[in-house]
C-alpha cells in the first residue's frame, strides 16, 4: 500500500510546476500579441507566424539545425552505444582515466569547450594548409564539435543501461555459438536499446539548443537556429521569435512525448 | 550545468524502467553521412555584425550592384566577437565593433588599415566623427553608426520638469527609474553630473561619483538596471518614470507609439560609434572597401539609420533622413556638443588603477 501524498506536498509540488511553466506560457500567449515590443497585450493576431514563415535566414538556420542535429545524434548514438558496451564488457587497463575523459565534456564550461574547440580547428586547419589543402568552420565543424559532447551522454546512459545485466549474458550466447559480434547484435543491443534511444534523443536536444560551441565553432555563414535567436537577443527580441520560440518548444515537446511512448515499459511479453 | 542536468534527465529515463525482454531483430546502426555544404562559386563578402543593423534592402543592392554575395553573421556582444575573431575560427571581411574595443584590436593585429584614400566618400563622415581618439587620423575605422545615451520616459504617464540627470541623481527620490545595465554608461553619467569627464581616471572625482550612486541606487525611485528593449517595455507599461538608454534603442518604440520620448541631460552626455573596420584575415579587402565606400553613400547611409533608428555619423545624408529621425532633438548631438565635450565618447581607460577603480564601483553598485 502506497502512502498518500500529503496535501501541503501536493500544492507545492504544483507551486514548483506552475513556476516552471508559466514562463513558456507567458512566451506562447505573447507570440499572439498584437505588439511590436510586448510589453501590454494588443489584441490576438497571427500574423508573427507570417513574418517568421518569411524570413529566409530562419528557414536556413532551421535547415542548418536540423541537419547537424540528425547527423551528429547518428554518430555519437553509433560510437556512444560502441563505448557503452565495451566499458561494459571489457575489463580495461585504463577505466578510470576513459571514465574521467568521459565526464569532462559534460561538467566542463561550455565557453571552454566552445574556445578549445575553436583553437583546435584553428591548428588543423594550419596544419591542412601547409599540406595544401583548405578548409573553413562550418557544417562539418559544428557537427564534429556536437559529436564530441554528444558522446559522452549517450556513452554513459548506455552503460548505466547495461549495468544491471551480469557477463553471464554474454557466456550463455557464446554456449549457444554465437560470436561477440553476434551476441552484442541479438542479445545486448536489444537489452540496451532503451539506454540507446534515451541517449540519440538526449543527444539531439542537446544539439538543437546548443548555442555556446556552436557559436564557436561555426564559421562565417553557417548558422543555427539558437545561434540566430542568442545574437538577436541584444538589440530587443522581435514577436516573430516568440513565434519561433513557441513552435520550438512544441517541437520538442512532441519529440519528449514520443521518447516516453518509445521507452514505456512492455507488459506481457515474457 | 545545464547539461548535467539533462544527463541526470536521460539516466531517470533509462534507469526507470526495465525491459525484461525485448525483439531480438534489431536494426543495424548505419552510419549516414550528411549532405555537404553547398559552396557558392562567387565572390562572398562576409560581414560580422550586430543582429538586426543593417536595411535588408540595403545589402541586396550592394549584391546586385556587384555581382556578389554577401553574407551577414551576427554578435551579442563585443567580447564574444573577439573572443571569436582571436581563435581564428572565421575569415570575415568586416566587423563593426563598438569604439571602445578598437585599441585592443589593434593590440591583438586583428585589423588592417582601412586606407581612406581609396575611399571616394570618406568626405561625408561628420566633423565630430572624424580623427577619434580610439583611432587618430581614422587609420583603422569609419564611423557606422552611433548610439548617444538618453533619458526615456513615457509622455502618458509622466512629463519631466527639466531635462536633466538631476531627476535621477539629485534629492528628489520619488522618481522611479532605470539605469543601463553597463558600468561605463552608469559611472559615466555620474561623472557628467558631477561635471567632470566620462573618461575620468582622477581618483577623487571617481570617488565622488560613487558616492552620489551609491546614494543613488538606495533611493525609493530605483527600479533596476536593465538593457534597451527591456527599459523601453518598463516605460510602456508604467513600471517606471525615467529610463536611461541609448538613443536608438528608444526611438525604435517612440516609431510606434509617440507617447515614448528621449532627451540627452544638459549635463552632458556620453556617445559610443559602432565602427567598420577591414580584418587582418579579410579574404577580400577590396570588395570590403567597396563596401565600406558604399555605405558611406548618403541614400545607403541615410536608409541603415532609418531602418535602425540609430544615430547617423555621415553629414551628407543628413537632409536625407526619416522626418520623424531628424524632429528628434536626441537622435543628433550638436556639432557644439561635440566641441564642448559635452557629449563624450567613452574610451578605453589606460592600464592602471582606473579600470580597477571602476570595476569596483560597479561591483559594490550590482551587489548591493
Amino acid at each position: 500500500m502506497r502512502p498518500r501524498t500529503s496535501p501541503l506536498l501536493a500544492g507545492w509540488a504544483w507551486l514548483v510546476y506552475a513556476f516552471l511553466y508559466l514562463p513558456m506560457l507567458v512566451l506562447i500567449v505573447f507570440s499572439f500579441n498584437d505588439s511590436r515590443f510586448g510589453a501590454t497585450w494588443e489584441g490576438f493576431t497571427t500574423r508573427w507566424y507570417g513574418v517568421l514563415f518569411a524570413r529566409s535566414d530562419v528557414r536556413e538556420a532551421l535547415t542548418n539545425t536540423l541537419l547537424v542535429a540528425v547527423s551528429s545524434t547518428l554518430i555519437s548514438t553509433v560510437l556512444g552505444t560502441l563505448v557503452g558496451f565495451a566499458l561494459w564488457r571489457y575489463t580495461l587497463r585504463w577505466r578510470t582515466p576513459l571514465t574521467f575523459l568521459l565526464v569532462m565534456p559534460i561538467v566542463i564550461p561550455d565557453v571552454v569547450m566552445g574556445v578549445m574547440l575553436l583553437m583546435f580547428y584553428a591548428l588543423v586547419r594550419g596544419g591542412l594548409e601547409r599540406a595544401g589543402w583548405t578548409f573553413e568552420n562550418g557544417f562539418w565543424t559544428v557537427m564534429f564539435a556536437h559529436v564530441t559532447f554528444q558522446i559522452s551522454y549517450v556513452t554513459l546512459t548506455v552503460r548505466s543501461r547495461l549495468a544491471g545485466y551480469g557477463q553471464d549474458l554474454m557466456e550463455a550466447a557464446a554456449d549457444l555459438g554465437a560470436n561477440t559480434f553476434q551476441a552484442f547484435r541479438q542479445v545486448i543491443l536489444p537489452l540496451a536499446l532503451p539506454g540507446v534511444l534515451s541517449g540519440a534523443l538526449l543527444a539531439f536536444t542537446l544539439s538543437l539548443d546548443d548555442f555556446v560551441v556552436t557559436y564557436f565553432t561555426s564559421g562565417s555563414g553557417f548558422r543555427t537556429l539558437p545561434v540566430l535567436i542568442y545574437t538577436s537577443v541584444k538589440r530587443g527580441v522581435t514577436p516573430d521569435i516568440n513565434a519561433l520560440s513557441t513552435l520550438l518548444i512544441v517541437f520538442t515537446a512532441a519529440v519528449i512525448v514520443a521518447g516516453s511512448l518509445l521507452l514505456r515499459p512492455r507488459r506481457g511479453r515474457a | 550545468m545545464r547539461r548535467a542536468a539533462w544527463l541526470l534527465a536521460g539516466l531517470l529515463l533509462t534507469g526507470c524502467h526495465r525491459v525484461e525482454r525485448a525483439d531480438p531483430a534489431s536494426e543495424g546502426n548505419g552510419t549516414t553521412t550528411p549532405p555537404p555544404v553547398s559552396r557558392d562559386g562567387g565572390q562572398t563578402l562576409r560581414v560580422f555584425m550586430w543582429s538586426d543593423y543593417i536595411d535588408p534592402e540595403v545589402v541586396r543592392d550592394f549584391e546586385k550592384r556587384e555581382g556578389v554575395r554577401v553574407v551577414i553573421d551576427t554578435f551579442e556582444s563585443n567580447e564574444n566577437m573577439l573572443a571569436k575573431l582571436q581563435g581564428g575560427g572565421a575569415s570575415y571581411d568586416l566587423a563593426t565593433p563598438s569604439n571602445y574595443v578598437v585599441q585592443t584590436m589593434v593590440r591583438a593585429q586583428l585589423l588592417q588599415p582601412m586606407d581612406k584614400a581609396k575611399l571616394s566618400n570618406f568626405g561625408n563622415v561628420a566633423a565630430g566623427f572624424l580623427n577619434p581618439n580610439f583611432d587618430p587620423g581614422n587609420t583603422y575605422t569609419v564611423p557606422y553608426q552611433f548610439a548617444a545615451t538618453g533619458l526615456a520616459y513615457n509622455s502618458g504617464r509622466y512629463v519631466p520638469p527639466a531635462e536633466s540627470w538631476r531627476l535621477i541623481f539629485g534629492p528628489e527620490d520619488r522618481v522611479r527609474f532605470a539605469l543601463l545595465d553597463d558600468p561605463r554608461e552608469v559611472i559615466g553619467a555620474a561623472l557628467k553630473y558631477l561635471g567632470h569627464s566620462v573618461n575620468s581616471t582622477d581618483v577623487e572625482e571617481l570617488r565622488a561619483a560613487r558616492d552620489l550612486l551609491r546614494r543613488t541606487v538606495r533611493k525609493r525611485g530605483f527600479e533596476s538596471f536593465s538593457g534597451g528593449p527591456e527599459t523601453r517595455n518598463k516605460l510602456l507599461a508604467g513600471q517606471i518614470d525615467l529610463g536611461q538608454i541609448y538613443v536608438g534603442d528608444l526611438l525604435q518604440g517612440a516609431a510606434e507609439d509617440k507617447r515614448l520620448k528621449v532627451f540627452l541631460p544638459r549635463e552632458g552626455t556620453t556617445i559610443s560609434t559602432d565602427t567598420l573596420v577591414l580584418l587582418r584575415g579579410s579574404p577580400n579587402p577590396a570588395l570590403a572597401r567597396r563596401f565600406v565606400d558604399y555605405v558611406l553613400e548618403p541614400e545607403v547611409s541615410a536608409a541603415i539609420s532609418n531602418y535602425t533608428y540609430y544615430g547617423n555619423p555621415n553629414r551628407a545624408a543628413q537632409p536625407l533622413l526619416d522626418p520623424f529621425l531628424r524632429s528628434q532633438k536626441a537622435f543628433s548631438p550638436s556639432p557644439e556638443d561635440f566641441s564642448s565635450g559635452r557629449v563624450e565618447f567613452i574610451n578605453e581607460l589606460p592600464r592602471g588603477v582606473a579600470p580597477r577603480l571602476y570595476d569596483r564601483i560597479w561591483t559594490e553598485l550590482k551587489s548591493r
